[in-house]
């Protein structure tokens, strides 16, 4: 009677301790190791101000460090935390942010970091110097100026108070350079390194690989853990998932595709694992405002009305990098509308025939016939535009409308949106943090990015609003309406499903956390290998 | 890419004697070249087949149904489907419609539109011949894709600029093998009795000499057949040519069907299989062809 | 002899620089520009004040025939200038991916004529035989099989039955032979293979044509080693049509082999060229178009040449 008792006592004993084993040999991070990685994409030039490739960002980041950035451990990608910032106060009035700047930083070449160079570099940002560029002066039009009163204090003064200062001033690519260096030649980090980041440079050969390695005066004591990385361009995807699968590479930062993750899941089984997200990129369609008949939104909310999303999102995430069904931002993020306010917008609904047999009569009254024929333009890559174009050719097939694709080259395909040369086009919307104030400024009547050219006071007053607005609550109510006006009631644009991030990785890569945007969480300062 | 038909600059060939019945001809070449029979075989199920396709198809070959996507072959598609469910037989077949379209329209108008050039170059001969003679030397100095890939991306890609496209870097590669031809005909004693009676050059070129490349004409257009299928099937391959949602090989051989070669390898296998075959019977007849035609390398 | 080579030279010339202005001509045609292409990315949207800088930096903003001249006064002195995506010297661009292609080319083209040569030879001996019909139906469909399929089936089969897998990252010959030839071999007898197609029927045909001979019918007559013993001489004859197609299909192999380098993920001037295309890398683009074109139109002249110096005939024409 014992004896079976006691065998029973020994099993669960060993079988909690089973369990227990691997999660405490996980937790604490080892020492050593080269992270080799492959990146699709090769960097155009070193200087991140002038760029806006995540083929730059993968393989340069961990050489630099940034005054804030989005917390590497947050999988919504949208908490800012202090990188050579210490610490930061907030005036009352929204108009001031000062930054305690740690002391004891040193660049790789072994000169101090002080708030002169955190200054100098913003500087370079907000004010580039002659015949240098900066891409994101616009992003930050509300900054005043920025001060570097001493050695550990940077002051930013706003000309009016934005909410998402503190995010916008996370962002990936406001890499701190040397103010010396930058006094001497503004255009010298175009083609060198010279940062305060965990890794020191040592080569980049073209086309080939790039090569870092651990810095030992890193600011951050005790990290980074890996010894040393090394980046391998790969542009072929098929490419990249044998290096993956043949064990040469271990982990690639921007995405794979479905079938990709599927083959190596199978091929290799618990050394492989697998971190989803949902993407900061979404395509959308655009439809020329001022070409008949898609002047008339009856017929824009009948091309909404037509497509059976969550039916599209079940088989089109095995194929392609689409997944969940979404409005104006990322499931999962703070502002995100839930999925049951979400059915109620035109197009987002569960009866499909319902919708469709009222699409087919909104483009009957608005006289477009059966068999409307018409040019879709898209966008000549294959994920997942190519698959999103196919599967929208079926859905509008099946309201009576006959359409064609034309493929643009990827090339060509910008200046085709901003000449308007299009009826109903791919767009896309793709962010590196996923904020309200840097997602919707598109959609504005006068912005750049309004392909489609419409114009809709509301929808300018209802942006200016939840911009201002400090309670969240307040800001929620307002995205909710903003994002009726932009996709039921008037159909400015047609969101189809948001990208789907998959990273397969090879189970030693410890200590990196998916985030939603592929510029993010790159400095590989956490990273650790468990063999 | 080797796709240069053979640069035979010594080949000459002889149209074969008049009279003794077109059928027996056939019925002849049959007999004694069996490859090239096989290979005329394959090509004429392969008109067949893109004629009737609206009739021969199961299903449409555009319509999605993602009930049914990346099946495995099965009694409801023999061939299997691809990742958004379309019959990969149907798809098959139409594209034997747009390889045979592109094929056709890009080689038959590239090998004339050179041969005329070849002729003309070589019958009029001295300065006429030089400056033809560079310019088609530039465009041959080309890659093929590469003279493809710059036409396609300045044209667009529509069915009508993808056989300009192809059709372009074809022209100056018949031309040379078609000017070495005439070249030999040109020193035949009845064009210069043609000129001595006072015939013009349009009327001699059409009259005489163009008939009488026929022979290296017809072959060089075989290959080129081959070719020019490869051409679009690499062009699709590459995202340049035909677009979705068309039924085409090299389109079918792109995205999804490298994604998924291990676990539907039917969506590579067969369209990949079905473009050798089709350019494997091009070459084949065009090869028995030549051997046919050539008095030197007949047996007896 | 001088004369003829002398003549063969200067019809060079023109042909290269028509090649020149086609290329420029062409690709500036080709919609889409550089500078917009660099800083869109995925957001798609940048202020004209910078376009119109970086246009002026890198000289688009002049007139094109202005722009012609400067890079031809260039190319005279062998100087193709900089990547107007990455700003690097041209020949730094280069040289690396060069290099690889150029050793896949030969690499190539020793497998196809180790594959064509007693190919063809034997298939001429035996015309009209089931060794015939077996060898030409093994190079038609070598040359009938897209090079991408090829390529991809390949892989299939090394990783699916070998479980093994070439090396992905280019090692030069001298720094590794082994790494260097694992990753290499594997296109190289992919295009060879194609290749050798062309040559082995221009060796049948160039075999069968000379065992026409008067001389070669002698010794059938005379028997079997007599015929082995000419016919080793009529290959000599018959190599010089076929030394010519090896060279051009050589000379195209630089540029030519775009689908191949994508399948096998080789970092060549292929791989390059249509990076070049999608960036509208115009100088990149051009120099690239001229070292292929180049490459193409010199082997033409020292084929000209070899043919010229072995058979007298054509130097007095």
């Amino acid at each position: 009677m014992r004896r079976p008792a006691l065998v029973l006592v020994a099993l669960v004993v060993a079988l909690l301790s089973a369990s227990a084993l691997p999660a405490s040999a996980q937790d604490k991070p080892r020492s050593g190791g080269e992270l080799v990685f492959v990146v699709p994409s090769s960097p155009p030039s070193y200087d991140a101000h002038q760029e806006e490739t995540f083929g730059l960002i993968h393989p340069t980041a961990p050489h630099y460090s940034t005054l804030l950035r989005v917390d590497p451990t947050d999988k919504t990608g949208t908490k800012p935390v202090g990188d050579l910032a210490e610490s930061w106060t907030v005036s009352k009035d929204g108009l001031t942010y000062t930054f305690k700047i740690r002391s004891g930083v040193k660049f790789h070449d072994g000169s101090d970091m002080t708030a002169r160079d955190v200054k100098a570099s913003y500087d370079k940002i907000l004010n580039p110097p002659a015949g240098v560029k900066s891409l994101r002066k616009t992003a930050y039009a509300a900054i005043a100026s920025v001060d570097a009163p001493d050695a550990t204090t940077f002051v930013v003064k706003l000309k009016y108070p934005e909410g998402s200062m503190l995010l916008n001033l996370s962002s990936p690519w406001n890499w701190i350079y040397r103010a010396d260096t930058l006094a001497k030649d503004p255009k010298w980090y175009e083609k060198n390194v010279n940062g305060t980041g965990p890794f020191k440079f040592v080569e980049h050969v073209k086309g080939s690989h790039w090569v870092g390695k651990k810095n030992a005066d890193y600011w951050d004591k005790g990290k980074p853990y890996l010894d040393g990385y090394r980046a391998i361009f790969i542009s072929n995807s098929a490419a990249q998932v044998a290096a993956v699968r043949g064990e040469r590479a271990m982990i690639q930062f921007r995405s794979f595709s479905p079938a990709e993750r599927d083959s190596l899941v199978q091929a290799l089984g618990p050394k492989i694992t697998v971190q989803e997200s949902p993407w900061d990129c979404l395509n959308l369609v655009a439809m020329h405002h001022e070409k008949k008949p898609f002047d008339d939104k009856r017929v824009r909310r009948a091309l909404s009305l037509a497509l059976d999303r969550y039916e599209g999102s079940k088989h089109l995430s095995k194929i392609t990098l689409v997944k969940d069904v979404a409005g104006i931002q990322v499931p999962g993020t703070p502002y995100a509308t839930p999925p049951a306010e979400l059915e109620k917008l035109a197009g987002y609904g569960r009866d499909t025939a319902k919708n469709r047999a009222e699409a087919r009569r909104l483009l009957k009254e608005a006289g477009v016939p059966d068999g409307f024929a018409f040019t879709f333009k898209n966008r000549g890559i294959p994920h997942p535009y190519e698959h999103l174009g196919i599967w929208l050719i079926d859905q509008w097939r099946q309201i009576g409308l006959n359409v064609k694709m034309e493929v643009i080259e990827a090339s060509a395909y910008h200046p085709m949106l901003k000449r308007g040369d299009f009826d109903v086009a791919m767009d896309f919307q793709c962010g590196f943090i996923v904020e309200p104030d840097l997602d919707l400024p598109r959609f504005l009547s006068t912005s750049d990015a309004n392909y489609g050219k419409h114009k809709d006071t509301v929808i300018d007053d209802l942006y200016s609003r939840q911009g201002r607005a400090t309670d969240p609550e307040e800001r929620k109510k307002l995205l909710r309406q903003f994002e009726k006006r932009l996709l039921d009631e008037e159909a400015h644009v047609i969101y189809t499903l948001q990208w789907n991030r998959v990273i397969p990785h090879l189970s030693k890569v410890k200590g990196w956390t998916i985030t939603p945007s592929h510029y993010l969480n790159n400095q590989l300062d956490t990273v650790w290998l468990s063999e | 890419m080797a796709l240069n038909p053979p640069i035979d600059r010594a080949l000459e060939v002889e149209v074969p004697p008049a009279g003794g019945g077109w059928w027996e001809e056939v019925r002849d070449f049959c007999l004694r070249r069996p490859l090239g029979a096989v290979g005329a075989a394959i090509i004429v199920v392969m008109l067949v087949v893109a004629v009737l396709a609206s009739v021969i198809a199961p299903y449409d070959p555009v319509i999605n149904d993602f009930s049914a996507m990346l099946a495995p072959p099965s009694r409801a598609h023999w061939l299997g489907t691809d990742a958004f469910g379309r019959d990969v037989l149907s798809r098959l077949i139409y594209g034997s419609r747009t390889a045979l379209l592109v094929g056709f329209g890009a080689s038959v108008l590239g090998a004339t539109l050179g041969s005329v050039l070849g002729v003309a170059s070589a019958y009029f001969g001295g300065r006429v011949d030089l400056y033809l003679q560079r310019v088609m030397d530039v465009f041959l100095s080309f890659p093929l894709i590469i003279l493809a890939l710059a036409l396609v991306a300045i044209l667009g890609n529509s069915i009508p600029n993808l056989i300009m496209a192809i059709m372009i870097p074809m022209i100056p590669r018949s031309a040379l093998v078609i000017r070495s031809s005439a070249l030999a005909i040109r020193e035949m004693p009845y064009v210069d009795a043609a000129r001595a009676a006072g015939f013009g050059h349009g009327r001699i070129i059409l009259r005489h000499m163009l008939p009488n490349v026929m022979a290296p004409y017809l072959i060089m257009l075989t290959a080129f057949l081959g070719q020019a299928i490869l051409l679009e099937s690499s062009l699709s391959f590459l995202g340049l040519g035909v677009q979705e949602p068309v039924a085409a090989w090299g389109l079918m051989l792109r995205g999804a069907a490298v994604e998924f070669a291990e676990a539907a390898p039917w969506m590579a296998i067969f369209p990949g299989l079905a473009i050798s075959l089709s350019v494997f019977a091009f070459n084949l007849f065009g090869d028995s062809l030549r051997d046919a035609l050539d008095p030197r390398l007949k047996t007896q | 002899m001088t004369k003829y080579l002398i003549k063969r030279f200067l019809l060079m010339l023109p042909t290269l620089f028509g090649v020149a202005l086609v290329t420029f001509v062409l690709i500036r045609v080709i919609p889409g520009d550089v500078v917009e292409l660099r800083y869109s990315g995925d957001s798609g949207s940048v202020s004209q004040e910078i376009i119109d800088r970086e246009r002026a930096r890198i000289g688009l903003d002049k007139p094109i025939w202005q722009q012609f001249l400067t890079w031809m006064a260039g190319v005279v002195r062998l100087d193709f200038g900089t990547s107007m995506w990455t700003g690097a010297p041209i020949w730094e661009e280069i040289k690396l991916r060069f290099a690889l292609s150029l050793q896949v080319a030969i690499m190539a083209t020793i497998v196809a004529v180790v594959l064509a040569i007693p190919l063809g030879v034997l298939s001429a001996l035996k015309q009209d035989t089931w060794i015939d019909y077996s060898v030409r139906i093994f190079s038609i469909a070598g040359l009938a099989m897209p090079s991408f399929w090829l390529g991809i089936v390949l892989i299939l089969v090394m990783l699916v039955v070998f479980k093994w897998l070439p090396p992905m990252v280019y090692t030069p010959f001298w720094v590794s032979p082994t790494q260097n030839l694992a990753q290499l071999i594997w296109p190289a007898l992919a295009v060879g293979y194609r290749y050798s197609a062309v040559a082995t029927r221009m060796t049948r045909s160039a075999m069968l044509e000379v065992l026409r001979e008067d001389y070669i019918r002698t010794a059938r007559a005379k028997g079997l080693m007599q015929k082995l013993i000419l016919s080793r001489h009529a290959l000599k004859n018959a190599m010089l049509p076929v030394l010519t197609v090896v060279a051009l299909e050589f000379a195209f192999l630089i540029g030519g082999l775009v689908v191949t380098e994508q399948v096998f993920n080789l970092n060549g001037i292929g791989l390059l060229f249509v990076q070049a295309v999608a960036h509208r890398d115009y100088t990149l683009l051009q120099a690239l178009i001229m070292l292929v074109a180049g490459s193409f139109i010199i082997v033409n002249f020292l084929m000209d040449i070899t043919y010229a110096w072995l058979d007298p005939r054509i130097r007095y024409r």
